[in-house]
Parts: structure tokens; sequence; C-alpha cells
């Protein structure tokens, strides 16, 4: 019994040794990150650590690995009080647990979930010989197949000393609770061959859970550990906001985003460290899935390389003769870093919250503001929204002509504050095709008799497509004069046409002192339909509608636009729906530049088209003219119009009031 | 103190943004001689031309292995001179060259480098406005170092002659040139303007879209386009379908134009496509729909097929030329 424990003393403290000093490392690498403010809103923490990492939510999103992962993983939770049985029973072959060693359901419970573990292993074998999906190309293959080899070496082991403790009449459990065991333990006779097998077996289960250990902060396994805290710690407010960067502190606070590793916030290097390299994200990657060289995983990996190659020389920090490399191109690419639509599929998908958009949002911030470097194409935008406020360098006098024909209110300054202000956006101002969304939105407002206005040349680019580029500065100077025009004003609620326009006051203008309740014209015009204030004919035609990413992800608006089709068509769902809609290509400021490799306008198009509708419904003006362009492009017959523009049409010929 | 001028030259003739430098480094110089710096053949005949500008005297890089552009190689030759003169500053173009060769410069002396200057004045650290953030932003900074580094804003200081003296001294050096100076360096010259004028200065842009239908459909258009010594241009559609290079978009993403005569072919006149081509003086629009957006920002429309009428336009052309 002594050598025993002094066996089992010698394996843990060499084995916990090697993990402690992994990691003292890792806790020291985020300890060096950035702020970041996620201390708050802890019950929506709780809840997502209940929901996510007990309950396995976004894992379950793909039910096949969904449930091999959570049969691993909920074996894993069951089978944690065996550990310290395992342990007990090593060094004294007579011992166990008190109490919990001793009782029949735990003993079931055991057995079930060992088998279930079984069943993960060999179903993920099954995933990665056989099917082979492309999610993990580029992952670390050999590393997966040594982790499963362990958990299976760890629940057959524990199986088999089971076993052979029932053949010796050892167990302290009935032996009738534990099915599996008691019928491998027909592989034992009650001999000296089975005492020493049950030596054998209990020592290689706490050998291999030990080595288990000692190995697992060396691999991309590690997320047993970091996924649980980095999904406490993920972002609970709306996904589309864009933690705004502090111009107004000491210049050595202040942050331009993440040219280096020491720029990484702490969260971003959690992100990196709780990666599985799963793919789920490059499969859901629009930019992946149309051959472009940004695979969200990849980006990750590819930071996580360079944080453990610089990290021991930056917590050791003292000599301060270590410059750390720049992430870009060290990590990645440019093209990596521009190829990103801020669709945000990445993160939705993620199983351990990853938040990749912040990752490349950042690097963008750091070219961007620090360099001047982003792809030249993108110059004349950035330029006219600076200079014309709006990024087309129309004249800002022309931005009302449209309703002007429409005959609607301008709020002049001192006028008194309508109902609803209508914020049209730069797109349906200027924009031919995204225009007619806006006449539709007017028209429809008016024959519902809404008190709205518009703010004519008094509105300007929100600083949107600015800040998705990287350019913090023009983004805050946009938002700080468009509150202080709308609070001026007393606006109290908006009505925007543009999912990006909704984001950016909703969610992203709070921080600026801009506190609105924000519509967009999709939930404002379903609520005018069910008070019955707006009559739709129903119509017969099909429709199949498109979400955009900065309403239904990013916003959680996929009801509402859905009433509208189904008021006037019958609705027909593309495979892509919902939050797991497929970006038209324009977000992250993609409107204003040329795409390399496939094109993700017309693998949308081409979805759209596959359902048969005659009609792809969009709610967005940068939907609109992507779509419409991949639509033409691909030859397919199909109208892409706003929803507003479908219930425009389908209104009684009189003015769509109730009679 | 003296400046150092690096001046870039071709066919014998000195560019017009190096003589931009120039002025711009002669207010720097503030009366203190200023001395040039060319590299390559053709540098005696170029530099025959720069005592009008104020240079007193003009150092040849001579080697055989300068024939080709090699950043590396030119650096090497203006560290040879920053040695030897121990100029206040150095200025160059702010040419793609002009600040390569500054950067190698400044990272083998260790020093900053401020590129896309539009002034300097005198002192140290230096005072300059610079260019940043694609020209949307005009920055002050103080330039540290000596010698201070400086390249110069293409077209924003005229370059201005003085009633300076004759032909300026010439001395002609062999820089010493080590292997890895000559690592990176101009391999081949491949033109990829094939024939014509350039979209951005073109007098007038025949342009097509969707409707000219294929890469082939552009042989009418390049036609009508070489009787008018007109560009040809194209909408994203065309690029994106790869029936023309990038090269020839116009567009928000693409060059912006702003001919005399706008001509454009089944272009349906997508925002993208107007804010490339807005500057035009004239828009004639060719189009099978009359509701086509372009139509509202056109001053001429033809309502009609792009196959019939551009040829219509073609042999009227040359019908009116013939003799």
């Amino acid at each position: 019994m002594a050598v025993g424990a002094l066996a089992l003393a010698t394996a843990l403290a060499v084995c916990g040794g090697l993990f402690a000093r992994r990691a003292k490392l890792l806790v020291d690498l985020v300890r060096l990150g950035r702020p970041a403010e996620r201390f708050d809103d802890v019950p929506r923490r709780a809840r997502n650590e209940a929901v996510i990492v007990l309950g396995q939510r976004k894992l379950l999103q793909r039910v096949g690995p969904g449930l091999m992962h959570a049969f691993i993983f909920w074996g894993f939770l069951v089978l944690l009080p065996t550990i310290l049985m395992a342990m007990i029973g090593a060094v004294d072959r007579d011992a166990t647990l008190p109490w919990l060693g001793h009782q029949g359901w735990f003993a079931l419970l055991v057995d079930v979930f060992a088998v279930l573990v079984l069943v993960g292993v060999l179903a993920a074998v099954v995933i990665r010989k056989l099917q082979r999906p492309a999610r993990f190309q580029g992952s670390h293959l050999g590393e997966a197949d040594l982790i499963l080899a362990l958990i299976a070496g760890i629940v057959t082991t524990l199986l088999l000393w089971h076993a052979t403790r029932i053949a010796l009449g050892l167990n302290e459990w009935p032996a009738g609770w534990s099915p599996v065991s008691d019928l491998l333990s027909g592989l034992f006779g009650d001999d000296s061959v089975t005492e020493v097998l049950e030596r054998v077996f209990v020592w290689a289960h706490v050998l291999i859970i030990l080595s288990f250990l000692a190995y697992l902060p060396y691999s991309k396994h590690l997320h047993i550990f970091t996924a649980p805290v980095n999904v406490f710690f993920a972002r609970t407010g709306a996904g589309g906001r864009l933690e705004p960067l502090r111009f107004d502190v000491p210049e050595e606070e202040m942050r331009f985003g993440a040219g280096t590793v020491p720029d990484l916030t702490w969260k971003q290097t959690l992100d990196t460290f709780s990666c599985t390299e799963c793919g789920r994200c490059q499969d859901v990657c629009p930019a992946w899935t149309t051959g472009k060289e940004l695979s969200p995983k990849l980006l990750i990996m590819a930071l996580r390389d360079q944080v453990f190659e610089e990290g021991p020389k930056l917590v050791r920090g003292a000599d301060g003769e270590f410059e750390p490399a720049p992430l870009v191109p060290g990590a990645v690419t440019d093209n990596v870093v521009w190829d990103c639509v801020t669709c945000g599929a990445c993160v939705r998908e993620c199983p351990v919250s990853i938040e990749h958009v912040d990752h490349i949002l950042d690097l963008r911030r750091h070219l961007v503001m620090m360099d001047s470097r982003f792809p030249s194409e993108a110059e004349p935008m950035l330029r006219d929204v600076e200079r014309a406020s709006n990024p087309w360098g129309k004249p800002q006098t022309e931005r009302a002509e449209w309703a002007e024909r429409l005959g609607v209110r301008v709020l002049e300054p001192g006028d008194p504050a309508p109902a609803v202000l209508y914020w049209v956006g730069c797109a349906a101002s200027f924009d031919e095709r995204a225009r007619t969304a806006a006449e539709s939105t007017a028209r429809l407002l008016k024959a519902a008799d809404v008190d709205f206005a518009i703010l004519g040349p008094r509105e300007s680019c929100t600083g949107d497509p600015a800040r998705r580029m990287g350019n913090e500065y023009v983004f805050q100077a946009y938002a700080e004069q468009n509150v202080s025009t709308l609070n001026e004003a007393g606006v109290t609620t908006i009505v925007t046409s543009c999912p990006h326009c909704f984001n950016t006051i909703g969610n992203e203008y709070p921080d600026f002192g801009g506190k609105y309740e924000v519509l967009h014209h999709s939930e404002l015009l379903a609520r005018l339909v069910r008070d019955e204030r707006l009559q739709p004919k129903a119509g017969n035609g099909a429709i199949t509608y498109h979400d955009s990413c900065y309403l239904a992800r990013h916003n959680d608006v996929a009801a509402d636009p859905r009433e509208l089709v189904a008021a006037v068509g019958e609705p027909i769902e593309m495979e892509r729906s919902g939050k797991r809609t497929f970006c038209c290509g324009a977000g992250g400021a993609h409107m204003w530049m040329e795409e390399r490799g496939g094109k993700i306008n017309e693998e949308r198009a081409r979805e759209a088209a596959e359902t048969g509708a005659e009609t792809l419904a969009v709610a967005c003006p940068f939907c609109t003219v992507m779509l419409d362009d991949g639509v033409r492009q691909r030859g397919d017959d199909m109208r892409v119009v706003d929803v507003s523009t479908l219930l425009a049409e389908s209104l009684d010929d009189g003015d769509g009031r109730p009679a | 103190m003296a400046v150092l001028v690096l001046i870039e030259h071709g066919d014998g003739q000195v560019d017009e943004l190096s003589l931009q430098a120039l002025t711009l480094a002669r207010k720097l110089a503030a009366g203190g001689p200023l001395v040039a710096l060319l590299v390559g053949p053709g540098g005696r005949e170029a530099a025959g031309q720069l005592g009008a500008h104020g240079v007193a005297t003009a150092h040849l890089a001579e080697d055989e292995r300068l024939a080709a552009y090699a950043p590396g190689a030119w650096a090497t030759a203006v560290l040879d001179l920053v040695a030897r003169l121990e100029p206040a500053a150095v200025v160059a173009a702010g040419t793609d060259r002009g600040n390569e060769v500054l950067s190698h410069v400044a990272a083998r002396l260790d020093l900053p480098f401020a590129a896309n200057c539009t002034q300097a004045g005198a002192g140290s650290p230096t005072p300059v406005t610079r260019v940043r953030w694609g020209g949307s932003l005009l920055e002050e900074a103080r330039v540290h170092g000596t010698p201070a580094l400086l390249s110069v804003a293409p077209h924003t200081v005229p370059a201005a002659a003085t009633n300076g003296a004759g032909a300026p001294t010439i001395e002609a050096f062999a820089p010493r040139l080590s292997e890895a100076d000559l690592l990176v360096r101009v391999a081949e010259h491949v033109s990829t303007v094939t024939a014509g004028v350039s979209l951005a200065e073109a007098k007038v842009v025949v342009s097509g879209g969707r409707g000219v239908g294929s890469a082939d459909g552009f042989g009418m258009l390049e036609e009508l386009a070489s009787l008018l010594d007109a560009a040809v241009g194209c909408s994203r559609v065309v690029t994106s379908a790869g029936w023309r290079p990038h090269t020839d978009q116009v567009g928000q993403t693409g060059t912006k134009v702003s001919p005399d005569l706008y001509i454009a072919c089944g272009i349906s006149g997508a925002t993208q496509h107007i804010a490339g081509c807005k500057g035009a003086k004239n828009i004639l629009a060719i189009n099978t729909d009359a509701e086509a957006p372009i139509l509202a920002n056109a001053d001429y429309a033809v309502i009609g097929d792009l196959t019939e009428i551009v040829p219509a336009i073609t042999a009227e052309l040359r019908k009116a030329r013939s003799p």
C-alpha cells in the first residue's frame, strides 16, 4: 500500500507539475492582454454557461457531431468521481469513496455514460476517418487522433477494471446495477491472473488520466479548461456592436486595434486558447466557401501560434530587448484581414464563443489607423464618407430628392419632433435600386397615418462603413455629430431602412449618448399590419426571404419580415436562413471593395434560385443591390425586391387603409 | 548644410515629379548647396538639365549593375553620398521608387522617414506637412534625425526653375554595392497598356456593360474607340464576368474618369458605376431599357440595341472622314 501511495504521489507530482507549469504560462499570457469589459451582466453569463457549456447548445446546432461531443462531454462530467475512486482503489485495493462508491445508481450511470463516451469516440472516428468533412482542412488531425485514443483508453480501462472487480467479488456496488461491467466480467475468472489484471487496469486507468492531464494544456484539447471560461466571458450584448476605441485617454493607454501580440485583449488571447480547430466557422464562412484566403479557424490558429511563439518572451519581459513581430503579415496576410464581410456566421457557429469578427476588426483598425494600409479601391469610399457624408460622394442636397416627390416632411431645426423619425440611410437615399424601398416605406407610413419625418440634408452616413473598415476616427466623428443632431431634434423613436444603420444607431450610438427606440422598417411595417393599419392583399406568388446578417444574426430580427412575406405571398425558405443566413457579400464595407475569388452574391443567388421562388425578398439596400447583381449575373429569372415594396404593391388599390 | 535630392530620370529626361521634389528641396536648403544624385544609365544627359533648377553638383552613381532598378542598390548609392557629404536632408519624389529607396535608407540608418510631404521648413527637427490617409488628412509633423529623410507628395508642389547658373558640376562615382543590394531588382518589364490612351486621361471613353453580351462584343466598342481616339472602359459586371481586365473598370472601386464624352453602352448605371463616371462633361447612354438609371444621369440617350447603334455610329464616322 505504501509503495502504491508513493507511486501515485510521484505520478501526481510529475503530471501535476507539468500541468501547472504550462497552466501558469497560459494564465500569464492571458493576463498580459489589454483590458476588456467582460465582468458585467453576470446572470446572463451564468445562463450562457448553463446553455452553451452544460447544454452543449451550439454544438448541437449540428446534430451528428453535436451528439458525439455531448456524449463524451456529459460522460466525462458523470465519470469525474471515478477518477478519485480509481486513485483510492489503486493505492488500496479494498477502499473506495465513502457512500458514492457503494451506490448502485451511480454504478449504472457510470456504465451507461462510459458506453456513451465510447459511442462518441467511435462516432468521432467515423467522422474524422470516413466522412472527413472539409471543415477539418488545416486542423491538426494527428493530435485529435491521439486525444481520441486517450479517451477511449480511459473509458475502456475503467470498464475493464470494474469487470475484474466484479469477477473477483470486490465490487462495492451491487453488480446487477452495472450491466456492462457485469457482462465483461464473464471474460475473467476468479483467479490470480484476474487479480493481477485488476491492478493493471486500475493503474493503467490512473496513469492514462494523469498523462492526459499533463498533455492537455500543451494540445488543442486545452479547450476543456479554457472553453467554459471563454464562454462565460463572451459578449452578452448585441452581436453587431463593436467595442469603441477610446481616444480621450492618456496616449500610453490608447489602443489603435491590434498590431502585435501585446495589443490583443485578454479575451482575444483566451479565444486563441479555446479553439479546438473543429472548423464549424470555416464551414459557414462566406469568404472561405467562395474560395478566398480567410478562414476564421486558420486565423485564430495563426494568432495562437504567434501568441505561443512570442508569449514566453513577452511574459519574461524584463530584458526589454524583444520586439514583437506584426500580426499582419506575421500571422495572417492582408488578404485574410480584408476578406471578412463581418457577417458573424463564424461567431454564431463557434461552440466555444470565439469572437472572430472582433479579431478581424482590431487587425483592420491597426492597419488603417497606424499604417494607412487597406485595399486601395476602398479609398474613394473612405474619402467620400468623410468629405461628402455619404460613401458615393453625392451632394447632400440630393439626399432628400426622392422624398420631395412624395411630400415627405423634412424635419427642420426647431420643428417639433415627429412620433417616428425615418432614418433613410445613404443607400436608400442615393442608390436607384435601393431607393424603391424608401419610397415604398414612406408611402406605407403615410397610408397608415404614421406621424413621421426625415432629416433630409441633416442626415449623414452613420459612419458604419468606415468603422467596419477599421477607421474608428471617422466613425466616432459621425457618431457624435449624428447623436447631437438626433438629440437636439428630440427624437425618441427611429425607423431605419438599412440594417447597418439599424445596428449602428441601435447598438453603437448608445456608447456615444444616443439612446433611442430603433426599429427596422420591417418591424414597424409588421406592427402596422398586425394592428390592421395596413391591410395587404394575400397573394400566391412564391417568395423566398433572404435574411440580412445585420438583422437576423446580429439583431434577432427574422420573424417580422417573414410576417410581411407571408402576408403577401407563399414563403419558401432557403437552406441557410434566419440566424444561420448566408451573407450577400456586401458587409464589412465590401460594398466598396473588389471581390477576390468566387462571388458571394452569386452563391447566395444560386441558393435562392434553387427554391424555385419567383421573388427574392430582401430587407436591406445592400442585399438588394448585391443579390440583384447576383441574379442577373447568373441569368436567373427572379425578382429581387424589398419587403416594403412587396407590401406596398399588395395594398388595396386605394390607400391601403381599412375600409 | 547641403540638401541631397534623389533624381529619377528616363530616356535622358528628368522626371517631372523629381523636379517637384527639387523645388521643395530648394526651399529646405534655404540658400545652402543643392546636390543631386542620379542613378544608372542616362544620368549624365539628364543631369545637364538640373542647373536651371538650382543644382550645384550632380553625382552620378555608375555601375553596370545599376542598369535595372534595385532598391537596395539605390539606397547604397544614397548612403555613400550621405556618408561623404553629410547633408542636412535627403529628399526624393513620393513615387513608388522614391518612397521605397528612402525606406531602405531609413531602415539602414535607423532614422525616421516622412513620406509624401507637401511642405518642409528649415531647422532640426524638420517641420513638415504631409499627406496621410489616402489624401484625406494633412499631418503636421516634426522629423527628427540627421539627415532628415523626406519624400514629396506628387503634384502638390509645382516644379519651378530658378534663373540660376548653367550646367551643374558632374561627379561620377561607383557605389560600394554588395550582393545583398541586388537581391531585389527589376528582372523584366511587362507593359499593361496594350494600345491607345489611358482610361483616366482619355478625352473620350467608350464603355460597355452587361448589355455588350460577351468579351467578343467589345470588338465593336474598340473599333469605335479607335476612331475617336478614345479609351475603352467597362462596368463591374464585365470585369466580374472576366470579359475585360479590372484595369478597364470604371466606377467606385475602379477608375474614376472625367472625359469630355462618356459613351455608356448597355450599362444600367448602378450607383457604384455612376460614382466613376459622374465627372464626365457629357454622357451618352445607349440602352434598350428606357427606365435604366443611367438615363437619369445621361445628357444624351439612344434607346435601342447597341449592336445596331454602335456599328452605325462607326460607319457614320468613317463616312464623314473618308475624302
